[in-house]
C-alpha cells in the first residue's frame, strides 16, 4: 500500500505549489488544495497518509480542517505550518494529534524530513496491526474485500451448495434461492419473513413412520449445506437467541442439523427499516453468531470473521489489511446509521423486566388487545418465535406417515387449548399479554437473550397496528412515569401525620406460655378495633425501649382485643416481659400482606409451625375454624424443642380433640412424661395423606425448618405456587421505608411477610 | 370392507365434485383403493342408496330439496358439507338480500311463478353436520385429509386460525402492503393461502373463524380506504348467511 501520498493545503498559491514540486521532486504523490473545504471534499473520496496545512484560511480554519478528518480517519498524520506562530496555536495543534507547527516560509528540507519521519510511523504502525492480525485470524479479525472478491466468493458458494439471499420482490425484500449474484440486495432496510425460516422452516418433517412396523420410524433431518447471505445483526442475535432455545437443555436434532450446516453471512444495516428499533434492544450490531459480517463502507466491504468456517471461507479470495481509515469509514456508515432510527425505547432496555413486572395488571393491555384479529401475523413474522405444533400425516393406505412441526404462536386462540377443551389463555387481553411479555421478560430471564431484537417486521405486519414491542414497552414506561409523578407531585400529597406514631393501646391480660414465652391480650384505646388479617404484624411500641415487630396471634374474627406472643430474647422483649395488666403500650399496624385467605378457600391445608411460628399460625387456625366450610380438610402440624417449650397447650389440647382439624405434634427431644411423638417436624410429613393438586401448605416457623420442610413437600409434589411461608426480617417501620427488610428488590413489610415459594424462586436472600 | 361414499349436490355449480374428479390420477387411484364410491352423478352411473359417508355439495334454496337432505342424512353415518354453499351458504345467499319475489323476477322474468325458492342457507341450518371440507372450491386436499382422518378414527381438524397465519407461513407480501385489501384475517385457514399466494385476494370463501374480530376488521378496512358500503360488499360475497345471522 502506498504510504507516501500528501495534501498540502495553503491558500498562497506560491506556497502550495512550491512545497507540491518540491515534495514531488523526492517522489512523493502531492495533491494540493486552496481551502479547508477543498481539502475536506479531497479527503473524503481518496486516502492521504499526510497533510501539510496552513492555519489561516479562507473559511474554516487548517486546525478545523484538522480536527474533522481526524475524527473520521484517526490515522492521518499532519504538519502545520503558519506565519502567525502562537503558543495557543501550537498548543491546539498538538491537541489535535499534529507531529509538528513549523512557522513560513518553511524550508522545503525540513518539512520534507518531518513528512519522511510521519511516513515511516505509518508503516511501523500498519505493520504492526498485520502482525496482531495474523496471531489472531479466526478471532474476530477485520480485513477489506473488494465488491469484485465478495462477487467471487458468493458465485463460489453458489457452484457447491443452496445459496439462499435478499432479493426483492413486488415493492419488498425476501430471503430466497439465489442463482445469481445479480439477483442478491445487500443493501435492503428489512425482509417479509425473517432468515431463521432456514433454520426453523414453517414446516418441516421430523420423522417418518411406518404403522405397520414400529421399528421402521426414524427422525428425519436435513443435514444439506446452506450459504445464508445478507443476514442482518438483529437477526443474527435472534439466531443466538434461537440457539439458546434450542440448543440448551434438550439438544434439538432438527435446528443443530441445520444450524451446523448454514453458512451465515451477515451484513450491518445502512438503511433501517421505518418500524425498526434495533439500537434500543441492543440488537443493531452482531459480536458473534455469523460466519462472516460485511460492512458496506462505499467501493469496498470490511468483513469481519466469526468462525473457523468464515475464515476458511475468505482464503479463496483475495483480502486487504484495513487501514486505519477503513476503520474509521466503517465506524461512520455504523454510526450514521443509528442517526437513521425512526423508533426508540424512551428508556434503558435492562428496565424492561421490571417494568414489565410492575405492569402485569396495566389497564393498556385490553385496551390495545381489543383490536387484536388474533391472526398470528406477528408471532409468524418473528424471528426470535420459535413455537411450534405437531402434526401427523398418513399415507390413504394407512401404512406409512410422517410426523411434522409448523410454526404455531400464543397469539392463535388455540395455542393453549388443553385436553377436556379448557383454554388457558382464552382472551385476547391474555394472548396479548403474554406475547410482550416473551419479549420483554420471559425469553431474557430464561434464555438470557433478548426476546425481541427490534427488526420491527410486527409493527409492519399487524394491521390493527398494536403489535409493535417498542409502542407498548413505551406506554407502560409512561404509565409507571405518570405514577410516579403522581405519587412525587408533594404539592398535591397529604402527609399521614401520623405514620410513624402509635396508637395508644392497653394490656388487659398477661400469660405465661413457656419460660421464656408470654401472651399479652391488647386492647386499642378509644374503641378502636386492629382490623388485621392473619399474618400480618404490629409494631409494639415502648416508649424510651423503642419498636420492634410482633406477628399478632389472634384472628379478626375474635372481637374487641388481639393478642401478641413474645418470647424474650432482646432488650425489647425483656422489657416487655415485665409489662403488667393495666399498663400501656403503643401499637402501630397492622402492617404487611397477611396469608392469601382467597387461595386457601376450596383448598385442603396443611399448616406447618415450628416453635415460636406457631404464633402467627394460631391467627390463622382460629380464623381458618372460624369460617370452617371455606374449606377442605385442615391439617396442623407443630413441632416444639421439647415438651416445656411447647407454647399455647390449652390451644394444643384442644385443636388435639377438634373434629374439624387433624392436629399431630412431636418435639425434637422427649423427657419421662411425654408420650407423644418425638423426632424434628419434617418427621410428620410422610405420615400425612394429601392430594398434592388439592392442598395449600403453609410454613411457620425457624429458617431452617423452611429448608427441611420445603424438601419434604416437594416430595410430596405439592406446586411451589402452594408452598406459602411467612419469613421474618428486621422490620423497623414497617411502611416500606427504612429498608431493614429489603430481600433483593422485596421489602418485606410491604409485599410480604406471607410469600409463596414461586415468588421467592429468584430472590436469593430468601431461604 | 372399505367404506361407503356418495356425492350428492343441491343449488350449486357443482364445481367441488369436479375438483375431486381434478385430483391426480395417483391421488385418485389412490382414493378409490380406500373407499367405495357407489354414487356420484359427475362421474359415475352407480346410484347406490347405501353408503356410511355422504358428501353434501351446494346450499339450501329450495323446499323440496330440504326433505332430499333429511333423507341423506338419516341414511349417511357421517354427513359432510363440502364446498362453500354448503358450509356457509356461500355466494348464494347473496339472493337473501332481497325479496323471494324479486330474486324470482330478475332471473325468470315471466316464467317467475313456476319457480319456489326461499332465502339460501348453509346445510347445518336444515341437518346436523358431522364435517366440512371448505372453500371455492372445496379444498380437495383437505377432503383427501377428511378421509383419512376417518378411516384412522381419528377427529378431522381444521385450523382455527385465520388465513393470514398461513399467508405469512407462505412468506407472502401482505395484499394491504399492495394498496389491495381482504379479509383473511377473519377467514377461517386451511388453504394455505392459495389465492394471495396466487397473486389474488382473501374473499372470505371459507367462512369466518369462530371468534371473528369483525368491529376491529371492518376498521381496517375504512382505514384503508373503504368506503362502508364497500365494506359491507367484503363480506357480502361468500359470509351473507352468517353475517345476517349475526
Amino acid at each position: 500500500m502506498k504510504t507516501n501520498s500528501v495534501l498540502v493545503v495553503d491558500d498562497e498559491a506560491i506556497v502550495r505549489e512550491s512545497i507540491r514540486d518540491w515534495l514531488k521532486e523526492s517522489g512523493y504523490d502531492v495533491a494540493i488544495a486552496e481551502s479547508a473545504e477543498e481539502a475536506l471534499k479531497m479527503v473524503a473520496k481518496k486516502e492521504y497518509n499526510v497533510l501539510v496545512l496552513d492555519v489561516r484560511l479562507p473559511g474554516k480554519s487548517g486546525l478545523t480542517a484538522l480536527k474533522e478528518i481526524k475524527a473520521q480517519y484517526p490515522g492521518v498524520k499532519a504538519i502545520i505550518i503558519t506565519a502567525y506562530p502562537s503558543e495557543e496555536t501550537t498548543a491546539e495543534a498538538h491537541k489535535l494529534g499534529a507531529l509538528e507547527v513549523m512557522v513560513k516560509p518553511v524550508a522545503p528540507e525540513d518539512l520534507e524530513k518531518l513528512i519522511n519521519e510521519a511516513v515511516e510511523t505509518i508503516g511501523k504502525e500498519e505493520a504492526a496491526a498485520k502482525k496482531t492480525a495474523r496471531k489472531a485470524i479466526s478471532a474476530k479479525k477485520s480485513f477489506v474485500i473488494s465488491k469484485r472478491s465478495f462477487r467471487t466468493l458468493v458465485e463460489n458458494l453458489i457452484k457447491n451448495m443452496e445459496v439462499v439471499g435478499v432479493k426483492s420482490k413486488k415493492s419488498k425484500f425476501v430471503f430466497d434461492r439465489i442463482s445469481n449474484f445479480d439477483e442478491l440486495k445487500m443493501d435492503y432496510d428489512v425482509t417479509v419473513i425473517p432468515p431463521t425460516k432456514y433454520l426453523f422452516p414453517a414446516k418441516e418433517t421430523i420423522l417418518k413412520f411406518d404403522l405397520t412396523d414400529f421399528k421402521k420410524s426414524a427422525p428425519v433431518l436435513d443435514t444439506a449445506p446452506r450459504a445464508i447471505i445478507g443476514v442482518h445483526p438483529y437477526d443474527i442475535n435472534a439466531i443466538q437467541m434461537l440457539d439458546e432455545a434450542f440448543i440448551t437443555a434438550n439438544p434439538d436434532p432438527n435446528y443443530i442439523a441445520r444450524r451446523q450446516n448454514s453458512i451465515i453471512i451477515g451484513v450491518d444495516v445502512l438503511n433501517p427499516s421505518p418500524k425498526a428499533f434495533s439500537p434500543s434492544m441492543g440488537t443493531n450490531v452482531a459480536e458473534t453468531g455469523f460466519d462472516l459480517l460485511l460492512t458496506d463502507i462505499g467501493d469496498t466491504y470490511m468483513v469481519t470473521i466469526g468462525s473457523q468456517k468464515g475464515a476458511d471461507l475468505l482464503k479463496q479470495v483475495q483480502v486487504i489489511e484495513p487501514t486505519t481509515d477503513d476503520i474509521a469509514r466503517q465506524k461512520m456508515v455504523r454510526d450514521e446509521a443509528i442517526g437513521k432510527y425512526q423508533l426508540s425505547l424512551d428508556f434503558p432496555r435492562e428496565r424492561l423486566p421490571k417494568l414489565l413486572e410492575d405492569a402485569y395488571d396495566d389497564p393498556y393491555w385490553a385496551e390495545r388487545a381489543s383490536t387484536c384479529l388474533s391472526c398470528g401475523s406477528c408471532v409468524m413474522v418473528c424471528p426470535t418465535c420459535f413455537c411450534f405444533d405437531v402434526q401427523d400425516d398418513v399415507a390413504l393406505n394407512l401404512k406409512g406417515g410422517e410426523r411434522s412441526r409448523l410454526w404455531d404462536g400464543c397469539m392463535l386462540v388455540d395455542f393453549a387449548r388443553v385436553a377436556g377443551g379448557e383454554n388457558f389463555r382464552h382472551d385476547k387481553t391474555s394472548r396479548f399479554h403474554h406475547r410482550m411479555y416473551r419479549k420483554g421478560k420471559y425469553v431474557l430471564e430464561r434464555y438470557g437473550r433478548m426476546g425481541c431484537v427490534g427488526c420491527g417486521r410486527c409493527g409492519i405486519a399487524c394491521l390493527a397496528e398494536i403489535a409493535s414491542p417498542v409502542e407498548a414497552f413505551n406506554a407502560i414506561a409512561e404509565s409507571a412515569r405518570a405514577k410516579q409523578l403522581a405519587l412525587r407531585a408533594t404539592e398535591a400529597v397529604r402527609p399521614e401525620i401520623e405514620l410513624y406514631t402509635p396508637m395508644q393501646a392497653e394490656i388487659v391480660r398477661v400469660e405465661n406460655l413457656a419460660a421464656k414465652e408470654k401472651v399479652f391480650e391488647i386492647k386499642l384505646m378509644g374503641g378502636k378495633t386492629l382490623g388485621q388479617k392473619p399474618g400480618q404484624f404490629v409494631e409494639l411500641s415502648l416508649f424510651g425501649m423503642g419498636e420492634a415487630p410482633f406477628g399478632v396471634a389472634s384472628s379478626p374474627t375474635r372481637h374487641g382485643t388481639f393478642e401478641i406472643a413474645v418470647r424474650n430474647v432482646g432488650s425489647l422483649t425483656n422489657v416487655s416481659h415485665n409489662l403488667k395488666k393495666g399498663e400501656t403500650v403503643g401499637i402501630r399496624g397492622p402492617f404487611g400482606n397477611g396469608f392469601p385467605l382467597k387461595q386457601f378457600e376450596g383448598k385442603d391445608l396443611l399448616l406447618v409451625a415450628g416453635g415460636t411460628g406457631i404464633f402467627p399460625m394460631r391467627s390463622l387456625i382460629q380464623y381458618v375454624l372460624d369460617n370452617r366450610k371455606l374449606y377442605g380438610r385442615v391439617i396442623v402440624l407443630y413441632g416444639a424443642r421439647g415438651p416445656a417449650e411447647r407454647l399455647f397447650t390449652d390451644d394444643l389440647e384442644s385443636w388435639k380433640n377438634n373434629p374439624d382439624l387433624e392436629f399431630q405434634e412431636t418435639v425434637d427431644r422427649g423427657d419421662a412424661n411425654w408420650k407423644g411423638n418425638v423426632g424434628v417436624i419434617t418427621t410428620l410429613i410422610p405420615k400425612v395423606q394429601l392430594d398434592p393438586k388439592k392442598t395449600v401448605a403453609v410454613i411457620v416457623g425457624p429458617p431452617i425448618m423452611y429448608r427441611f420442610v420445603i424438601v419434604e413437600l416437594k416430595k410430596r409434589d405439592i406446586a411451589d405456587e402452594n408452598v406459602i411461608m411467612s419469613l421474618e426480617r428486621r422490620m423497623k417501620c414497617g411502611v416500606g421505608k427504612c429498608g431493614h427488610c429489603q430481600m433483593n428488590g422485596l421489602y418485606v413489610c410491604q409485599e410480604g411477610p406471607v410469600f409463596s415459594l414461586a415468588q421467592l424462586r429468584t430472590v436469593r436472600e430468601a431461604v | 370392507m372399505k367404506p361407503k361414499v356418495a356425492f350428492f349436490d343441491f343449488t350449486s355449480c357443482e364445481g367441488c365434485q369436479l375438483d375431486v374428479l381434478n385430483l391426480t390420477g395417483e391421488e385418485l387411484l389412490d382414493l378409490l383403493a380406500a373407499v367405495d364410491i357407489v354414487n356420484f352423478r359427475e362421474a359415475i352411473s352407480r346410484r347406490d342408496e347405501d353408503y356410511d359417508i355422504a358428501f353434501i355439495e351446494g346450499s339450501i334454496s329450495r323446499d323440496s330439496e330440504i326433505p332430499r337432505l333429511q333423507k341423506i342424512r338419516s341414511q349417511a353415518k357421517i354427513l359432510v358439507a363440502l364446498g362453500a354453499c354448503a358450509c356457509i351458504g356461500g355466494v348464494n345467499c347473496l339472493k337473501n338480500h332481497l325479496t323471494m319475489n324479486e330474486a324470482l323476477k330478475i332471473v325468470y322474468g315471466d316464467d317467475a311463478k313456476q319457480f319456489d325458492t326461499i332465502p339460501a342457507r348453509p346445510i347445518n341450518a336444515v341437518v346436523p353436520v358431522d364435517a366440512y371440507v371448505r372453500g371455492c372450491p372445496a379444498q380437495t386436499g383437505e377432503l383427501v385429509k377428511l378421509v383419512k382422518a376417518l378411516l384412522l378414527g381419528k377427529k378431522p381438524e381444521t385450523p382455527s386460525y385465520p388465513v393470514c397465519t398461513e399467508c405469512k407461513m407462505a412468506g407472502n407480501i401482505c395484499v394491504y402492503e399492495l394498496g389491495k385489501t381482504c379479509i383473511g384475517p377473519v377467514t377461517r385457514a386451511g388453504c394455505g393461502a392459495i389465492c394471495v399466494t396466487g397473486g389474488r385476494q382473501c374473499w372470505g370463501c371459507r367462512g369466518l373463524v369462530d371468534e371473528p374480530n369483525i368491529n376491529s376488521q371492518e376498521e381496517i378496512l375504512k382505514k384503508y380506504g373503504l368506503t362502508p358500503a364497500q365494506v359491507i360488499e367484503k363480506f357480502k360475497i361468500y359470509n351473507t348467511y352468517s353475517e345476517v345471522k349475526k
